[in-house]
Formats: C-alpha cells, structure tokens, sequence
C-alpha cells in the first residue's frame, strides 16, 4: 500500500508538472468532437430553433421528445449522424497513438520537453506504436474474447436461477474481472511504449518481453495504483453527472457545458496520471535491460536508472 | 318468447340434463353470485366451465377433465362447435409461431425453434352428453388462413342439433403440455402462468360461429358464464386465480386441491410457482369490498405496496369516471423474471411487470398494473372481440390508461420523473402511432396488420392519440360522460366498434363521422403546419423608412398548410412585439390559409394547436414557427452529444492506447 501511495505520489507529481499535456489532449477532443457533433448539431438547429416545442427539450429534458426528434425523417438517418462521431472518435484515438511518445518522453524528462524534441519522439516511434497496439490487439483481442464469451456462458447459467439480481451480479463480477485483466495488459503495455520511448527500443518486441519482466513482482502494486485512479475516475464521473443533473439548472448551457467539459478534463488527466505512474515506476523500479540507446536526442533527455529487482537505485545526475 | 321456441327450449333443457344428474353438474347455467358484489347474476350466462385439472411441474403438464356446459341463446338450432385449443399455437408450423417469425411479436424473437417453446392442447376425449364420445369426428378448421398445420381451432358437428335456448353439455379430457413462455402463457423454470390452457368454445356472434385461429397479434373472445375449477398441485406451490377461492385440501400425495370459482367472467387463469410472496389487501368499492391479492416474487417484494397503491389508484379511477368494479377480487401476479408473461389481463387476474432495480422515479411497473387493471373494463366486461377489434380492448384501454396516470402522476410526468428527465404517457402513446402512422387503419382484424409494429402502434398508440384529439372537439367532460355511458350501457356483452362510436356521437350530441371516417376508418395522416411568417413594413416602399419599435406599421402574414389528407379544423395562435395574440380557427379544408394583418407590430410567433390538445398531427415541431431563432434548445442537445462523442473517444483511447 505505501508503494502504491508512492507510486501514485510520484506519478502525480510527473502529470502535475507536466499539465499542458491533459490540456491539449482535451482541447484536441473537444475540437475533434465538436466536428464530430457537427452533422447532429446542423439537423437539431434546423428542426428546432424556429419551434416552440423544442421547449420541451430546453426547460427539463423530455426524453419522448428527443426520441421523436432523432427519428422525423428530415433530422436524416442515424448513421449520419453517428458515424462522425464513431469516426471521430478513430481519430482521437490516432491521434493520441501518434502524440503519445511525446508526452511520455516529456514525463521521463526531469526538465520541460523542448517541442522539437517532443514532435521528434512521435515522429520517431509512430511505427514503433502501431506495431505496439497491433500485439496489444493481438493479446487483448482474443483474451477479451475468450473473457466476454465466458462472462456470456456464466450469465445465461445465471439466468437458470430464479434469483433475478444473481445475472446481474455474475455480470458484474465477470465486468469487473474483465477490467482487471485488461488494466494488467494495459500496464504492461504502457510500460512496454515507455521503454521504446524512453530507451529508443527500435524492437518492440523486445519491449513487451522486457516490460512483462519488469512487471513481475509489482503486478499487485502496479494494479493497485490503475486501478485506484480507474476507480477516482469513475467517481468523479458518477458525481459529476449526479451534481450535473441535481444542481445546473436544466435551460443553463454555459454551466452545462462547463460542468461536461470539467468532468472529461479531469477523466482525461486519470488517464495520464496513470501514464506518469508508469513513467514513475519504469524509472524507479523496472529490472535490468539491456537498452542499447542508439541515439540520444537532447542533453536534456533523462538518463534512465536500470535497476535490479531489489529496489531503486540512485538517480544518475544529467 | 314464440311457443315453438319455448318447446325447444324445455325438450332441450330436459333431454340435455337428465342423463348426467348422476356424476355430472346439472346441465343448466348457475346463477351463482358468490365471486361477485351483486345478488343477481350480471351477464347474460352462455357457458359454464367446470374443470378438474392435475399439474406436475416436473413436466410442465396437465391433466384435466373439464364439462362444458353451453346455452344455445342464438335463437337457431346449432348443430356444429368450433373450440379454441390456443396452446396449440406454440408449434412451428403453427399460425401464431409463422406470424411471429413474419412480422415480430411483443416478447420473444423466433430466431431459433427450441423443443422447450412446443406447447400442446391435446384432447384426448370429446363426449357430447347424450349423444356419445365424438372424439373421432374432431376436425381441425382453419378460418382465417387456411394453414392446415394450424391446430388452434377444433370444431365438432353434432348429430342431434342443440335446440334455441337449449343446453348441451361437452365432457372434454385433455391433456397440456405448457411451453416455456414466449407470450403470455406458460412456464420459466419453476414458474407457471397458465393462460387459455382449456378448450374454449367460440362466441355465436352476429349469426355465425367467431372462432379464429390463434395469430401472432390477437387475443381473444369468448363468452360470459361461471367457472368451477380444481387444480391439484404440489404442496409447495402458491397459487393464484382468477375468481375467488373456495377451498384449499391437502391430499395424501403431497398434492394440494385449491378450488376457485368465478362468476360473469368470460375466462379463467392461474399461476403457480414455490416463490411468490403475498400481499393482501382490500379496496372499497361502492358495491362492496374487493380483495387484492398481489402475489410479488421475492426480489420485487420492496415494489408490493406500490402495486398496490397503483391498484387502488385505479379501481379509485375507473369507479369515479368510468363505473364499479363488481367482482370481489383482483389478484395482480408479478411474474418470474424474464418469462414474457408479464403486462397481461384476465378476468379478475392481471400480471404486472418489473424488475428489482426499478426506481422510485421509473413509473413502468404502476403503468403497466394500471393498463391490465384497465382491461377489467375494456375486455373483461366490455367483452369486445379482440380478433376484429383489437382497437376497442387496446386502444381504449391505452387512452383510459393515459387519463388515470396523467391523473395520478402528471401529465408530462406518468412514465419517468427521475434524474431530470421526464415522459409522460400521452405522448408515448402519441410516438408509438407516428412511427406506423401511414400503414394501417385502426379498424380491422388484428392480424392483418403490416407488421406487430403496426398493429402496436396503431392498435395502442393510435386509438389513444384518437381518442385524446376528440376531446378537443366534443370537450374532456363529455368524453369522459361518454366512456361511463358506454361502460354502464356494453357492460357484460360484446359491443361492436358501431356501438362505441355511436355512443359518443349520442352523448355528444354531434355528427362524428367526419372524423371517425378519417380517424377509425381510414388511414389519412394528419399532418399541419406553419409554412411561413413574415413582417415587413406597409411603408417599404418610402425611402429612408426608418422601423420603430411601436411606431412602424407592419404587414404581417402567416401561412398555414394542411400537408397531408386528414382535414380537421385547427387554432392558431399569433403572437406579436407588443405583447398582443390573436387566435383563428381554420377549418383545414383547403390545403392552406394565409392570415394578414396590419399592426404597429411585428408577428413573434405562430402556433397550431396552441392549447396542444390534437395528438394527432405526426410531426409537432412544424406546427409552431417563431420570427427569432432560438438557438439554446438544440445547443443543449449538441452539448449533449459533444459530451457523448468526447466520453467515448476518451473511452476507447483509455484501454486502447
């Protein structure tokens, strides 16, 4: 618990310091969604803003009306308006592929990131990330699968009960497994981009095999601390809608909007904070690797402390 | 009575019932009163069913002897009897099972035939008293398709006919076998709902046998009488009927007798299952105490007192408005989870709906215990045939569903009231017909329609949306003097769409047919709307014509335009800058109407329908067009979606990436 405290200490103190990083990728999705909701918005002003009956929709929230907005012939089939947003979505997350090496470059540097060095970093493992997330999907993909379709077999076993709530549950728990596992691949993962970031691993992998090493012996403390901030997140989103729906007052847009948008930057920076745990974690405790640096772009680039599993060793002065 | 008819009527009476006064219930109709608040019987009695049934749950089958005893009221000799066996429709070459893979059904999807969904009405004997076992002359009839696979209507030919006002009584031994539920009836897991599991004779209607095939979209028909049945049944089960319970015997088996009678109900079910827990309760009637029986699986038991609060709300209701509730008990199962048994209605016996998570603000399970409550009264004493006018049970239950809800929990509040957002049952009825409006008309047999999405939507939601539009025309008030009428008046017989109709045109005091015509009749859309506003100065001509506030004359017009063929006679409502309003009434016949008017005043807004009383019209977002664009309601929506579009990316780059 206390390395985990620590854990989470330092990554905090890692995201904390590098702040600007959450910001642009928020105002990257915000911009990115915005032309995602662009074809929604274009149907819903055109039916509603010369009408007195999209009322409804502003002083509370009629929810028979929404539906019969979204299904008048002329607000135009769903697909159009739902595969912008899907597509969007792709987008982001591309974006966020292609950026990402950046941010963690930027998080393993004890100083500020020079922006050359950071468009350097993404330019130089964009290859390297897409093959890291085609043997994520490879890993997770079929684990997924395999875990979905057991949770399916349990559920339907569960529904043989006449306890109703007992599908519920076994759905829950299975959810919960599911998450799990999939935080402990995205652990290894992020460790493994890490490594390729930080030592300029040009075999990915051979990061992923040195990341799993690493992970071992700290697969508990590791989970403890993602999951810790999973479940911060998950907090802060129940209660953000819950204060969203209590207290703005439902015809007020501007604190709507601020309320939503405040909700997704603090998401948005849980998900970082894990990221810089990670960073924190590589630097501090990932065991011995051979890291053949090939280049090394800056004198401001950290040198990273290789360490056995015994414990931290000493940070090398730059 | 005509002598020769009389004559019938006693050699008819006497030679039906004097072989059987040994072993068998006299062959004539009690006038039996127990089941019901009223020294005198309130139907015309047709039928009595005495039934002996054995259930083994292992097998989900029964075995069970039932004597049918009929009175030939229709005047005629009859020499033929079509019966239902409806269990036979869970069968895959059944009508009712190629329907449903046609054209959809409200509860399970047919994707794949599984053995556990065959159910079976098999008759294993059929004796006419007095004129011997006729079992061989059993001939299956397919009225309505000719689907000769479809074993859903029996029919026997006598050899003797059955005189006018004579009786015959049928001795029946048959066996059961119950499906796992896939509508309405049948069993999941421990669970048991048995619905029409008795052959059941048809209704002599308007000269001529009514006894249709059992189809993926309609319900039933049959007529008046009492019922007597004994079901024997393990000890561990608790079990609920229609009627009320006479006796409970524990036999020697482990087997348990419970016996249940009912009077003037056209229809008798049951259910049993080991995990019901019960609520009882009682409601005042002005007729005398009826006794709620509300029988709550174990992880809804949270959820008994608002069943039967909502209970009483509507007995409350429908007595005020509509007229009494004259059966001594209503017994409201909450069916196992998942078994598509919930949301039905049988005489005295209705099954709800819900699921243990529902909350407080969440009114699905009050609304669909009010809506079978509802069908006491539309189907249950107003017997209409649900065949061929599947509107007069559904849909003017829908309406009568939303008035008593609007009532209990607020007009834009009676489905959902919770975290902020809001529905209201009117103008759900009203989305369920818009989504089907163009397709079908309300009035013709129920499994004609297009699809089950069009008979919902214009069977419920349309009848309804009717309904609740006429009262803008002949005002709440008589409509609502026109519901009572039509139920003191139908109650206990088989009304006719003509009759309901009719009855409003009388109490209204208005020729109706214009609208009936379009609205029952036919499938014209109504669709009205505000085609255009402007204001533009008189004086636009005079140069350097500067616009004051007050001062400026305008010439202000507004277009309304009949889209669609239903005429229909609309308000407009037109709203100036200087806080002035103007309302005219445009009859709808032309395909559009401008309105002009000259005023120191430019027009703010037009609506139709200002007082939002026509439920009708399938697009109200058109009928209403103000000068300024207000831009707030759909960047309320954006945001909404914005917020959606960025959970998600940020979702799927949170594992992902």
């Amino acid at each position: 618990m206390k390395g985990t405290k620590s854990l989470l200490a330092a990554g905090a103190r890692i995201a904390g310091r590098n702040e600007r990083y959450v910001i642009w990728f928020y105002l990257l999705n915000l911009v990115l969604a915005c032309f995602g909701a662009a074809a929604f918005s274009n149907q819903a002003h055109a039916i509603l803003d010369h009408s007195l009956y999209a009322g409804k929709l502003l002083h509370g929230f009629d929810i028979v009306v929404l539906i019969e907005l979204i299904t008048r012939p002329e607000f135009g089939p769903a697909e159009a308006w739902l595969w912008p947003a899907f597509d969007l979505a792709i987008l982001f997350f591309l974006a966020t592929m292609l950026l990402l090496p950046g941010v963690l470059l930027g998080y393993a540097s004890d100083n500020r990131l020079p922006r050359g060095e950071f468009y350097h970093a993404c330019g130089q493992n964009i290859w390297r990330f897409v093959r890291l997330f085609l043997f994520f999907a490879l890993i997770a993909g079929p684990i997924s699968g395999i875990l979905g379709g057991a949770q399916n077999a349990l559920v339907k076993a569960a529904d043989q009960s006449s306890n109703e709530r007992l599908p519920f549950l076994v759905q829950l728990a299975c959810m919960g497994i599911i998450f799990l596992v999939l935080t402990a691949i995205r652990i290894w993962f992020d460790l493994a981009q890490i490594q390729v970031v930080v030592a300029d691993q040009g075999k990915v992998r051979k990061s992923i095999a040195s990341a799993y090493r690493g992970v071992k012996g700290y697969r508990i403390r590791l989970l403890g601390t993602y999951v810790s901030i999973a479940i911060l997140a998950g907090v802060v989103l129940l209660a953000g809608i819950w204060i969203w729906i209590r207290i703005v007052p439902a015809a007020s847009l501007a604190t709507a909007f601020v309320m939503g948008q405040a909700i997704l930057l603090l998401l948005l920076a849980a998900r970082f904070w894990q990221r810089a745990c990670a960073v924190a974690f590589y630097r501090d405790y990932m065991t011995a690797i051979t890291v053949e640096r090939e280049t090394i772009p800056s004198a401001s680039l950290p040198v990273i402390a290789l360490v056995d599993e015994g414990g931290p060793a000493p940070l090398p002065q730059t | 009575m005509p002598f020769g008819k009389m004559l019938w009527c006693c050699i008819g009476t006497i030679s039906m019932s004097l072989p059987l006064a040994a072993q068998n219930p006299p062959a004539v109709i009690p006038d039996t009163t127990s089941a019901i608040n009223s020294r005198q019987p309130l139907s015309q009695r047709v039928v009595a069913y005495d039934i002996d049934a054995k259930y083994d749950p292992s097998s989900h089958s029964l075995e069970a002897t039932e004597i049918l005893t009929y009175h030939n009221l229709t005047g005629q000799p009859l020499d033929t009897f079509p019966f239902h066996l409806y269990l036979n429709g869970f069968q895959p070459k059944a009508t009712w099972v190629r329907e449903v893979r046609q054209s959809g059904t409200r509860d399970e999807d047919l994707d794949d035939w599984k053995a556990k969904f065959y159910g079976a009405g098999d008759i294993k004997s059929f004796e006419v008293v007095g004129q011997g076992d006729l079992t061989s002359q059993l001939q299956f009839i397919q009225p309505d398709d000719g689907n000769k696979d479809d074993r859903t209507v029996v029919q026997v030919r006598l050899a003797k006919p059955v005189p006018p006002a004579g009786f015959v009584q049928f001795k029946i031994k048959f066996h059961d076998q119950f499906p796992e539920t896939l509508a309405r009836t049948g069993w999941k897991r421990d669970f048991l709902l048995a619905g029409q599991w008795f052959p059941k004779v048809g209704v002599w209607w308007h000269g001529a046998w009514n006894c249709h095939q059992f189809h993926a979209t309609t319900e039933f028909f049959a007529d008046f009488g009492v019922y007597d049945v004994r079901i024997t049944i393990p000890q561990n089960q608790v079990v609920g009927a229609s009627g009320i319970q006479v006796s409970e015997v524990n036999n020697a088996d482990g087997t348990k007798t419970l016996t249940y009678h009912g009077d003037d109900i056209h229809d008798f079910a049951w259910t049993a299952s080991p995990h019901y827990k019960v609520l009882d309760d009682e409601f005042q009637s002005s007729l005398g105490t009826v006794k709620l029986h509300i029988m709550m699986q174990p992880a809804h038991w949270s959820q008994a007192a608002r069943h039967a609060l909502i209970l009483k709300q509507s007995l409350d209701h429908f007595e005020r408005w509509y007229g009494p509730y004259p059966y001594k008990t209503l017994t409201m199962v909450d069916p196992e989870a998942g078994s598509a048994a919930g949301g039905m209605e049988y005489p005295t016996f209705i099954t709800g709906e819900t699921t243990w998570w529902v909350p407080g603000g969440l009114l699905l399970p009050e609304l669909v215990v009010e809506h079978e409550f509802g069908h006491q009264y539309w189907y249950g004493m107003v017997a209409t045939n649900e065949f061929e006018d599947a509107w007069m049970d559904e849909g003017i239950n829908s309406y009568t569903e939303v008035k008593v809800l609007d009532s209990i929990a607020g007009k834009n509040t009676s489905i959902l009231n919770q975290w902020g957002i809001r529905a209201g049952e009117r103008q759900e009825q009203r989305r369920g017909y818009i989504g089907a409006a163009n397709l079908d008309p309300i009035a013709q047999d129920a499994w004609k329609y297009y699809s089950f999405g069009s008979y919902g939507g214009i069977t419920y939601g349309k009848t309804a949306s009717v309904l609740l539009t006429l009262e803008s025309i002949i005002g709440e008030d008589t409509m609502q003097k026109s519901m009572r009428t039509y139920f003191m008046r139908y109650r206990f017989t088989h009304p006719t769409k003509e009759d309901f109709l009719k009855t409003i045109e009388e109490v209204s005091g208005k020729d109706l047919r214009w609208y009936f015509n379009q609205a029952i009749y036919g499938s014209q859309l109504f669709d009205y709307e505000v085609l255009r506003i402007d204001s533009s100065p008189t004086d636009w001509y005079k140069e350097g014509i500067k616009e004051k506030k007050g001062e400026t004359e305008y010439t202000s017009v507004v277009w309304i335009h009949r889209k669609s063929d239903f005429v229909f006679p609309v308000e407009v409502q037109i709203k100036f800058d200087n806080q002035e309003s103007v309302r005219e009434h445009w009859d709808g016949r032309d395909r559009w109407i401008k309105y002009t008017y000259q005023k120191r005043a430019k027009i703010l807004s037009a609506e139709i329908d200002p007082d939002h009383k026509i439920l009708l019209d399938r697009n109200e977002f058109d009928n209403s067009h103000t000068e300024k664009a207000h831009k707030a309601p759909a960047r309320k929506l954006t945001n909404y979606w914005t917020f959606l579009n960025q959970l998600f990316s940020q979702v799927l780059a949170w594992f992902m990436v």
